[in-house]
């Protein structure tokens, strides 16, 4: 025998479908149809001016970058003609192109692991510092908020082959056999590049791991501390797990800097020696502008941006997981 | 205070028009006023200057009537926005850019630049004719052509001097030359192509002075291949140079900045550069400076020659004739001799330089190259100015790659025939 359902508060309510058909009578509130109306086209009408400002500025220029995919558009022709998967088919057997996705490959490996282990370890070591621990931060995040183009100046000095600092230091300790043009040698150009780009990053990542640290649960540390755990234990499994949400947050902003890569190499070594740090900006850049490629580059930009969004979305996602099981344990 | 929804619908509709609605020309200096001409120029060196050319344009203004507005662009944004501009109603009027194929003459073909070819007949300008053909596409001609640069050897003439050496005169010469210096413990040549396009300089010219201006031409014609046993030798002479570290230590990383400083500080004995070098040399040198065309495997050389930016007018101007008078005056002689003076710029026109002041290493290169252009003897080709991108492209990445090591001569010379037939 089954018991007939026992009539509940919710049965009675009138579902939101309801509601709405039931728009046009005064509300329990006393609120009017009318009042309601008028309301409704006050929100479209606030969010009218970021909807357009979205439309003119992202959503337009993105269908306009499709457009240019399937032309041959060369910056001046006003018709300019269809080509269809002509960029993409080329795109595919392009060699340069394969050997600028192999160094934006290692620019992403390197430059998200290195600023992280880097950050991470820094933050680490300055976590239980009070005294001076503002000044710290202000040091290591410092080059993070330099312009990139003095930035990669200053570094460009600093690698420069006959009075750079980099070479001077390794006379004066007697390394006299490391000097080299850093810049100008195809085999060190891109991991010095890579390491000015490390550099700037890993005071980001310090400064942000370093505030999640401070949220850190200490009772927990010190309970694990008296249950007899070692440094590196507590470290993995009571410190990482706690600061885990914002550890993805960085790396997945550090890791979507290595698909978009471009200024620091364009302002070190514009990609050269020949094409020895391209990577795919630089490489779109060149061909849109220097080439009057536009149609060619913007594909190659549009590659970018469909390599970086699902990455991008994936490690949102992961965040989010992460977030909400902490929160549920 | 209760707002009613019209005061916040006006109060919203005024936010976005202010969003939408951009600065006023005034404001961001685009398009001029009634009676005033916009001249948009590549960003020059320093403010100084800009104040010469501003001063200079006020004589134009006081003899015509004409204000003219002078605006300012780094070259690569230039060559980035200037089609945008030139077909705005807010573009320039008068625009001072590249000739050759690849700069004014992509812009004459879409339709962007103003036919001059009945205002030459009109006005009588007078313009060397091998400088006139670098701004005629089609038949028709689009500007006047801006300054002249040659491309050769500079050398220190007190250092030469003291080690009791002579300019090189051949190629066996300059190996010569490279080895005394080098044992004098001085870098025989600053060299810096970090940059890439000083590459396209040392082929220019090695080039050049191997096969001449008619081998030159026939390159460009494409009767003669750029993968040719002439380009490898002269792609083969870096390399050499190079690997004798005659270029002075690891030249793809040091840019063009710093290799003339290795001249002017006297580190370097030679640099292999333009006769733009001539006006850093006037302010920054202690020493007596020599300029001599690169030298040729069997003999003397001749040098690169090639045409700076220039101006040009707008197809949409409002008011061509008030560009064309504008254009008359940086056709006229005198605006050649305050060029020379001031901007110690070779004008592309014969000029009369007695009462000048002069600086002399200038004056000479001014008498060499008015000898060559009324048929006194030969002028070589700079390169980049006269291929288009692509060319450029796959020369600059190789003389790299020469230097680097990354590719042989044999390889780059290959590639650049490749890409000249794109």
């Amino acid at each position: 025998m089954t018991a007939a359902p026992a009539p509940t508060a919710t049965a009675t309510l009138p579902s939101p479908g309801r509601s709405r058909r039931r728009g046009r009578r005064p509300g329990r509130a006393g609120v009017s149809a009318v009042t309601r109306r008028q309301q409704a086209r006050l929100g479209v009408l606030l969010v009218a001016p970021a909807v357009v400002l979205m439309l003119v500025f992202l959503v337009f220029p993105v269908l306009n970058s499709v457009y240019y995919v399937f032309v041959d558009f060369d910056g001046l022709d006003t018709t300019p003609p269809w080509v269809g998967l002509g960029n993409l088919t080329e795109l595919a057997q392009d060699r340069q192109m394969w050997a600028a996705a192999w160094h934006n490959l290692i620019w992403i490996v390197l430059g998200t692991v290195g600023p992280l282990v880097i950050g991470l370890g820094l933050a680490l070591l300055l976590w239980g510092v009070r005294r001076g621990s503002t000044f710290y931060r202000v040091v290591f995040f410092l080059p993070y908020v330099l312009p990139q183009v003095a930035v990669g100046v200053v570094w460009g000095w600093i690698y420069a082959p006959t009075r750079g600092w980099l070479n001077r230091g390794l006379e004066a300790v007697g390394l006299d056999g490391l000097t080299r043009g850093w810049l100008g040698d195809p085999g060190t150009a891109l991991y010095a590049v890579l390491g000015t780009a490390i550099w700037t990053a890993t005071g980001f990542v310090f400064v942000i791991i370093l505030s999640a640290l401070r949220n850190v649960d200490n009772e927990q540390v010190e309970a694990a501390m008296l249950d007899g755990a070692g440094y590196l234990q507590r470290l993995r499994h009571v410190v990482l797990p706690q600061i885990l949400p914002v550890f993805l947050m960085v790396t997945a902003l550090t890791l979507i800097g290595g698909f978009a890569v471009f200024d620091i190499v364009f302002v070190m070594t514009g990609g050269g020696p020949a094409n020895a740090t391209e990577v795919l900006g630089t490489y779109a850049y060149s061909n849109a502008f220097e080439l009057s490629r536009i149609s060619y580059g913007t594909t190659l930009a549009l590659v970018v941006t469909a390599l970086a969004v699902p990455v991008a979305v994936w490690l949102d996602r992961l965040q989010r997981r992460v977030s909400i099981e902490e929160r549920g344990a | 205070m209760r707002i009613s929804p019209k005061v916040l619908l006006g109060s919203a509709v005024c936010l976005l028009v202010t969003a939408c609605t951009g600065q006023s020309a005034s404001d961001d200096g685009g398009g001029g006023g009634e009676n005033t001409l916009v001249y948009l120029i590549e960003q020059l060196e320093d403010a100084e200057s800009l104040s010469r050319l501003e001063d200079h344009l006020a004589d134009f203004t006081e003899s015509s009537g004409i204000e003219v507005e002078v605006q300012q662009l780094d070259v690569d944004t230039m060559r980035t926005v200037l089609q945008t501009r030139l077909r705005s109603e807010e573009g320039p009027d008068v625009i001072s850019f590249g000739s050759g194929p690849a700069f004014a003459g992509a812009l004459a073909e879409a339709g962007l630049l103003y036919d001059l070819t009945d205002a030459y007949e009109e006005n009588g300008w007078e313009v060397y004719d091998f400088a006139k053909e670098r701004v005629t596409y089609g038949g028709r001609v689009y500007g006047i052509p801006g300054e002249m640069e040659t491309v050769g050897l500079f050398y220190n003439a007190d250092v030469f001097a003291d080690l009791g050496i002579d300019p090189p005169r051949t190629l066996d010469d300059l190996r010569a030359v490279c080895r005394t210096l080098t044992e004098a413990g001085v870098v025989p040549m600053a060299f810096g192509d970090q940059d890439a396009w000083p590459g396209s300089h040392l082929l220019s010219m090695a080039l050049s002075s191997a096969v001449g201006a008619d081998g030159m031409e026939a390159l460009f014609a494409g009767e003669r291949s750029w993968d040719s046993p002439e380009v490898v030798d002269a792609l083969t002479f870096w390399q050499e140079a190079n690997a004798n570290g005659w270029l002075g230590e690891s030249p793809v990383s040091v840019d063009y900045d710093t290799m003339t400083a290795q001249y002017l500080s006297g580190e370097a004995a030679m640099i292999p550069t333009g006769s733009w070098f001539i006006n850093d040399l006037a302010v920054g040198a202690d020493f007596e400076s020599g300029y001599v065309p690169f030298p040729a495997p069997g003999g003397e050389g001749v040098f690169a020659a090639g045409l700076g930016s220039g101006p040009m007018i707008a197809a949409n101007t409002d008011d061509p004739e008030g560009a064309v008078a504008l254009l008359d005056f940086f056709a006229s002689e005198e605006h050649g001799q305050w060029s020379v003076e001031n901007l110690q710029t070779i004008p592309p026109r014969p000029i009369d330089t007695e009462g000048l002041d002069v600086d002399p290493l200038l004056a000479q290169v001014l008498e060499d190259v008015s000898a060559l252009s009324e048929g006194g003897g030969q002028l070589g080709y700079n390169i980049d100015v006269l291929m288009p991108e692509a060319f450029n492209e796959a020369m600059f990445d190789g003389v790299q790659a020469v230097l680097t090591g990354q590719s042989t001569p044999a390889e780059v010379a290959a590639a650049m025939q490749a890409a000249s037939q794109q």
